[in-house]
């Protein structure tokens, strides 16, 4: 699914340069579900973000479905992104004054659907996640959890091959953390490539392999977190 | 102390966010600076005659001829015999004096000036309380041979020498006479309609071979001003005016047997202090101001003050949420709701102070040009209670504008605030915003209409063929004076022979000065009460030619043809009954010819000399002009007649076609050259017709100034409304932008969000804007079509919306080309 090489990030503000990458080398196949950890700063959502083609890295290569993206513009990134990749935040980041069902169509608003097929993929979506019941609630009238299925739902509206989720249980207590898990389980199960960033180990078990960053570097690859 | 402390966190907050406080200050300065000039212009049109001690009591008669077939003619002048006529009708008239307006030539050693003198009866001297520098005022008009002078006129004819005592000759054409200077009096203020210079008594005596002036109810001449014993005596006076005209009035020539004086005639009487605004008529000696455009500028001055203060709450409340962690920390450190409402306020009147020190350098900046525009000397007084009123004023702003966001910031929880670290903003004051930009730019586009369609009517009048060609006509003015006029032969001839003068003609009155005067017309066959009254004006041969006004039948006057004037002298002796007519083509239709042709050749009698003389003349129509416009395009065309006047005129109308500088001096120096006691006065044609719309011109002006202001005002206030907004839907954009929208679309996004107060703002100035002006449009006779509104109407919309556009696009496209996982991942 993906490669990334020898791959550096770091930013620039004023006169101190933050290294948040350094030639870090991960390889992602299809299918797989990632837990990334690590303790705070040590890269994770550079890492995500990168992944993701939110940002660029400074140097290295990023091989995504056999393509080099490192240097693709912003115009390219965005057209892979937004029919490769879905993403689900720790804060949610539902517009406020849109509706569940609006929330989760504005997902498809830029791919150039037809009303009615956006209409059906939308209402199917709901259904898979168990919002259907709040379709017309808007954000503000949801409990946490609510909110990160239907994050999760516009995550998977379009049909999307990879999620990317950062730290989707954050916000949220044990019981409802666990159900968010549940449901990326099950995406998982269904084909779906899923890198998640994540502070619990508990949650990190839900994955099938964990990436381990310490200081921009990948310090243990190919185990499960110890702690 | 807690004050010092408002004050510095205030300054520090003004410092922190230079964008949002120099868009609020300058906002509210230019809004002050513009409220002060309308309200400096506002309160000098207002205070016109109202400092004479007397202004309660003190009044002017004004008279309207309704004149059958055509536009009344309204005058702010008296007929002659009125003030005799209203002393001895009315008892509760104590004092009353004419005020007529002389321009006597006044020769001092080598030169010789043209001076206005103001005569008036002795009461003037005891309604109107004149400042006296020097003399004895009171007693300084008891003979024909006094004149009081005003500090001005001392200084420019005695220079620095007590003129009490010292005598001055004038020549007013008709006599002449030796003045003894009585006493100096201040100089006249702007403000007020009787702008006196020189004062010198009327004295009836000396006009025996013009008794028709004080005799003839049928003209008018002079202003007459008269006091009554109390201020409700006005009304009465007014109610009782038509019973005072029948019983005063001669039996009229027009409207048959039964007719009563009061139908035709209708006279009034007003306060002196409505006089600047409110009186109609011509005859006025200092330019009259107009209620209505005190009431829009007025408007103006409140729209722009609450486009102001929306401004300023609006930009205040939109960093509310900025603002919303201070105010709960302060909260959780003791602070009371009533301490925080007071740092608000605190703050947004030391804004408003910044505001107002740099609107007072505006106003000064803009003060020279207002005034010319306006024709005014208006300032701001320091050393009177100006300062005081502006500071009140900004104030007012400063507390207005800053108490709802006071509450509003006051009023936030900290529990919320600091929890949710998210907006504190509820949407209601997010509507408010939106209601309030609509309002914003509802005003602008409406003063932007306004400005258009006046605009539009100055350039159709100026466009408009008014029937004769205004360009290259150099007017030469005071012919009527007799030492002119016994050389007019002479200076034509001169005049004639000039390299690129290409005709000279002679008339009474030119286009844009023009008088009325009027003559009775009755067909054959007609019975003398039912002739019909027409305009008249005196012209010379070659007029038409000269003027190019196009003649439609017959032909006009002609040297060789042996036109002659007619002489009312010779018809009283019997001779020389008979003479020629032009008509213009409104008159041969009032005259019921059916064409012009048909008019050609057909017999006219007209009256002359005193009614009771009984003397006719029979005319023979010779031609049929077109209708041209002599007068503003305020009054209907008038049927008229052109009598010739052969000898004598008021102008000479020189055409040319070459530079109009050398003309002018060509003139002028054969002027010179043959008239030594009286100064050379020209105009030119072009610009006396556009004079008939300086009123207009400075509205138009001021709108334009006024409207543009508001418009600015209202981009800044959108701008910082822009820049709020944009930073407040960083989220939404960057999830809009994770969800794979382009940089285009999110531009589109919020400039609809823009587009669409403007819109509503559309729905709501079209119709009040298409109600006023076409109401304005109804002052022209000939105006430009309703249409023509619309028209503007939608050039304003798109002209505000691409201002709407441009003033929110470098924001919106900024915002929309940021990185979004920033907005996302610190929200």
């Amino acid at each position: 699914m993906l490669k990334i090489q020898n791959l550096s990030k770091s930013y620039r503000t004023e006169n101190v340069e933050t290294t948040a990458l350094n030639n870090i080398d991960i390889e992602i196949k299809k299918g797989e579900f990632i837990a990334i950890m690590g303790p705070s700063g040590c890269g994770k959502s550079t890492l995500l973000n990168t992944i993701g083609m939110l940002d660029s890295p400074t140097s290295g290569h990023y091989w995504f479905n056999d393509e080099d993206v490192a240097n693709y513009s912003e115009a390219k990134l965005a057209k892979i992104r937004k029919h490769s990749i879905g993403f689900i935040f720790q804060s949610f980041n539902l517009i406020d004054e849109l509706s569940v069902r609006e929330n989760i169509e504005l997902a498809l608003l830029y791919h150039n659907i037809p009303s009615a097929e956006r209409k059906e993929r939308v209402e199917k979506v709901m259904e898979q996640v168990g919002i259907t019941h709040r379709a017309d609630h808007m954000p503000s009238q949801l409990s946490g959890g609510q909110q990160q299925r239907v994050a999760v739902a516009r995550a998977v509206v379009g049909d999307q091959t990879m999620i990317l989720a950062d730290e989707p249980t954050g916000n949220l207590d044990t019981q409802h953390g666990h159900e968010v898990m549940e449901m990326l389980q099950e995406l998982n199960a269904s084909g779906k490539t899923i890198v998640m960033v994540t502070h619990s180990p508990a949650h990190a078990e839900f994955a099938t392999r964990t990436i381990t960053l310490l200081d921009g570097q990948v310090v243990m690859p190919d185990l499960k977190a110890v702690s | 102390m807690l004050i010092y402390n408002y004050l510095l966190s205030g300054w520090r907050n003004i410092n922190h966010n230079k964008l949002f406080s120099s868009i609020n200050i300058l906002g509210l300065a230019i809004g002050l600076a513009a409220v002060t000039l309308i309200t400096l212009f506002v309160r000098s049109e207002l205070s016109y005659d109202t400092f004479w001690k007397n202004a309660d009591t003190l009044n002017r008669s004004h008279i309207v001829f309704k004149i059958p077939g055509r536009d009344p003619f309204k005058a702010v002048s008296a007929p002659g015999p009125l003030i005799h006529a209203l002393k001895k009708d009315y008892p509760q008239v104590t004092y009353a004096s004419r005020l007529a307006t002389l321009s006597p030539a006044i020769k001092v050693g080598a030169e010789t000036f043209i001076q206005k003198v103001n005569l008036v009866d002795k009461d003037f001297l005891t309604m109107f309380d004149l400042t006296s520098l020097s003399g004895d005022l009171t007693n300084a008009l008891n003979d024909p041979h006094s004149l009081i002078l005003t500090k001005a006129l001392a200084t420019k004819y005695f220079g620095q020498e007590d003129p009490i005592g010292k005598t001055l000759s004038l020549d007013y054409d008709y006599f002449q006479r030796d003045y003894k200077i009585t006493a100096v009096i201040e100089n006249s203020v702007p403000n007020t309609q009787l702008p006196v210079t020189a004062l010198a008594l009327i004295d009836e005596n000396d006009w025996t071979e013009r008794s028709s002036l004080f005799t003839q109810w049928f003209s008018v001449n002079a202003q007459l001003y008269f006091q009554t014993k109390n201020p409700s005596d006005l009304d009465h006076i007014n109610a009782t005016f038509d019973d005072f005209s029948n019983r005063n009035f001669p039996k009229l020539p027009i409207g048959g047997a039964d007719a009563k004086a009061s139908d035709f005639i209708e006279l009034s009487a007003m306060n002196i202090k409505d006089l600047h605004l409110h009186a109609v008529g011509s005859g006025e000696m200092n330019e009259r101001g107009n209620a209505t455009r005190v009431f829009i500028f007025s408007a103006i001055a409140v729209l722009i003050l609450i486009i102001a203060i929306i401004n300023f709450m609006n930009l205040s409340t939109a960093r509310a949420s900025q603002r919303a962690k201070e105010v709960s920390l302060r909260k959780v450190m003791g602070a009371s709701r009533t301490n925080l409402i007071f740092q608000f306020l605190g703050e947004s009147v030391l804004v408003t102070f910044i505001a107002l020190a740099i609107s007072i350098g505006l106003v000064e900046l803009a003060l020279p040009f207002y005034n010319e525009v306006l024709n005014k000397e208006l300032a701001i007084n320091y050393a009177s209670s100006d300062m005081l009123q502006i500071t009140g004023l900004a104030l007012l702003v400063g507390i207005l504008g800053g108490l709802y966001p006071a509450f509003v910031l006051s009023n936030f929880r900290p529990a919320t605030v600091l929890k949710a670290n998210k907006s504190a903003e509820s949407s209601a004051s997010v509507k408010l915003r939106a209601i309030l930009v609509v309002m914003q730019f509802a005003v602008s586009i409406g003063l932007f209409i306004s400005t258009a369609v006046v605009y539009s009517q100055m350039q159709y009048a100026d466009k408009m063929n008014p029937g004769f060609n205004k360009d290259n006509m150099l007017i030469v003015h005071r012919m009527g004076l007799d030492a002119v006029n016994e050389k007019m032969d002479m200076l034509v001839k001169e005049i004639s022979k000039t390299p690129q003068v290409t005709a000279v003609t002679w008339s009474n009155e030119t286009p844009g000065n023009t008088n009325e005067n009027n003559t009775m017309l009755r067909l054959p066959g007609m019975s003398k009460d039912d002739a019909l009254l027409m305009g008249q004006r005196g012209v010379g041969y070659d007029f038409f030619s000269t003027y190019e006004i196009k003649v439609l039948a017959g032909r006009t006057y002609q040297k060789e043809r042996n036109d002659t004037p007619l002489a009312t002298a010779k018809l009283r002796e019997g001779v020389n009954r008979k003479s020629s007519i032009v008509l213009n083509l409104a008159a041969a239709r009032r005259l019921g010819y059916t064409s012009a042709a048909d008019a050609i050749g057909q017999s006219i009698f007209t009256s002359r000399g005193n009614p009771n003389e009984n003397l006719e003349a029979e005319l023979e129509v010779i031609g049929v002009v077109d209708d041209v416009h002599f007068d503003s395009l305020r009054a209907t065309i008038r049927p008229e007649i052109y009598n010739l006047n052969a000898t004598w005129s008021q102008t000479l109308s020189v055409r040319f076609n070459g530079n109009p500088d050398t003309i002018k001096a060509n003139v002028e120096a054969i002027w010179q050259n043959a008239i030594t006691n009286i100064p050379f006065r020209y105009s030119f044609l072009r610009q006396d017709v556009a004079d008939m719309y300086k009123t207009e011109q400075g509205q138009a002006k001021m709108f334009a100034a006024f409207s543009g202001l508001a418009i600015f005002i209202a981009c800044l206030g959108l701008y910082g409304l822009a820049n709020f907004t944009a930073t407040r839907r960083t989220k939404e954009i960057g999830i809009r932008k994770v969800m794979g929208a382009s940089v285009f679309d999110i531009v589109k996004l919020l400039l609809w969000q823009f587009s669409k107060p403007v819109f509503i703002a559309n729905l709501i100035a079209w119709p009040i804007a298409y109600w006023a002006m076409s109401d304005w449009l109804e002052l022209f006779v000939y105006r430009i079509d309703n249409s023509y509104i619309l028209l503007l109407s939608i050039i304003a919309g798109i002209g505000a919306l691409l201002i709407a556009w441009l003033t929110v696009a470098t924001n919106s496209i900024s915002v929309a080309k940021a990185n979004p996982i920033k907005a996302l991942r610190y929200d």
